[in-house]
């Protein structure tokens, strides 16, 4: 970095015309100049919708409750769908609200967006395992364990149980066994581990 | 009324020109140490690379005709935050560890005083960040950093999960590869036992003599090439097949 008094002046160029790329780069430039101006540009979009009466992005809390409550509308709508037994449905709507709730702005509280995330993802496993589609189900169930590790017992037991049922024995043995270090008392998780040394001596 | 007549003037200098001498040495010895040790340090290669976010917030603050308007700037500058963020966080992580290799002797100075040089332009950078901000906005400087670090961490999970859910697809190619797979293996199976029904003995010693086994009489062999063979995989896709109705 340079010292305190000094930069180094970059030949940017402002177009506020330009929808998508107001401020872009002339002359030589880096790839990661490129990608930064981007960054800043998609920042610069969403700091425009942003209803402070500076424009400024409000704290991380208290947190805007319009978006929550569509994502929790829309988990909703799943959790009918699912329990109707019209698993694609089920599947549609988890996504979208997935999709919801990565689309909050990134100055809100990320660990508001691991919690809601993992949530909706391990729903969708289980909708997908309903359908026997043990593919998605599996990858669904990693994603909700990668948000949120601790206290997420059914996203280790469904990813387990996917595995176990494509036949990847090993892997599912692994993962179960990860699963225990957070989760040791959970019984489902237990039993998913006998099932597959059970299956494994055979 | 002191006798002025009475000091010697000429003998006094030698006194005071000593004083000044050795002051004015003392003077120039230590502003050339200091600017020496400064030009070292300088020299030194600094812990970070440019700083990129910095020098585009700058250069837009910079810009003369036309001026750049504020919401450029202050998307500019929560993105040089963030960039800030990743720093800290950085210096802090690694400030233990290199303060227990400076103890052990296993770095040299060299690193600890580009290190500390780091720190010192941290805290400036984040001083100069937060009044930046407090002139964009009232109390803006109090919370900028909280939402810049937010963002951070915020992509920091999306790519995580972008990177998981993508592989999605080339799971599920995978899969009714193998469930295909599965399936015309158990197709083949029943078309075998259609032809003629055989015995669990017969089946077994077919197979057994099939495959070139060393030692054909064990038990452990028998076994093994049962756990194998075709037997094992009907059962699975039978139980496939159930599962499915």
């Amino acid at each position: 970095m340079e010292s305190p008094d000094t930069f180094t002046l970059l030949p940017l160029n402002l177009d506020p015309s330009s929808a998508t790329k107001p401020v872009t780069v002339s002359g030589i430039s880096s790839n990661a100049l490129v990608t930064e101006l981007d960054a800043l540009n998609k920042l610069h979009a969403q700091l425009l919708s942003v209803d402070t009466s500076t424009k400024t992005p409000p704290p991380p809390v208290p947190v805007n409750p319009k978006r929550s409550a569509a994502i929790g509308k829309l988990r909703e709508s799943g959790n009918v769908e699912f329990r109707k037994a019209n698993y694609p449905g089920a599947v549609n709507y988890y996504g979208l609200a997935i999709q919801m709730a990565l689309g909050r702005p990134h100055w809100e509280p990320s660990g508001l967006v691991r919690e809601e995330v993992s949530g909706l993802l391990s729903n969708r496993a289980q909708a997908n395992m309903a359908q026997q589609n043990w593919a998605e189900g599996a990858v669904d169930a990693e994603a909700s364990v990668e948000m949120k590790k601790v206290a997420n017992a059914k996203g280790w037991w469904r990813r387990g149980k996917c595995l176990l049922e494509m036949g990847r024995l090993e892997e599912a043995e692994i993962w179960v066994k990860q699963g225990l270090e957070y989760e040791a008392t959970e019984q489902d998780l237990v039993q998913l581990k006998e099932e597959i040394e059970a299956k494994k001596r055979k | 009324m002191w006798p002025f007549g009475a000091v010697d003037w000429l003998t006094l200098t030698v006194p005071f020109a000593y004083i000044f001498v050795l002051t004015g040495s003392l003077a120039v010895f230590s502003s050339l140490y200091r600017k020496r040790k400064a030009a070292n340090a300088a020299s030194l290669e600094p812990w970070f690379p440019p700083h990129l976010q910095r020098n585009i917030y700058l250069s837009l603050l910079h810009q003369e005709s036309p001026k750049v308007p504020d919401s450029y700037l202050k998307a500019a500058l929560l993105r040089r935050a963030t960039e800030d963020i990743h720093r800290i966080v950085q210096i802090r992580n690694a400030k233990g560890a290199l303060q227990v290799l400076l103890q052990r002797g296993s770095v040299g100075d060299d690193l600890w005083q580009r290190f500390q040089r780091a720190e010192k332009e941290i805290e400036e950078e984040l001083r100069d960040v937060v009044n930046e901000a407090n002139a964009f906005a009232p109390n803006w400087g109090q919370t900028i950093f909280q939402s810049a670090s937010e963002m951070a961490q915020n992509t920091q999970i999306r790519d995580r999960l972008t990177d998981i859910l993508a592989t999605s697809s080339s799971e599920k190619e995978w899969w009714e590869k193998r469930k295909a797979a599965i399936q015309s293996d158990f197709m083949k199976e029943l078309d075998e036992e259609k032809k003629g029904p055989i015995t669990e003995a017969e089946r077994n010693s077919s197979v057994s003599s099939a495959k070139p086994v060393p030692r054909m009489g064990s038990d452990d062999d028998a076994v093994i090439v049962e756990g194998g063979g075709p037997a094992e995989k009907a059962a699975k896709a039978k139980k496939k097949g159930k599962g499915k109705n």
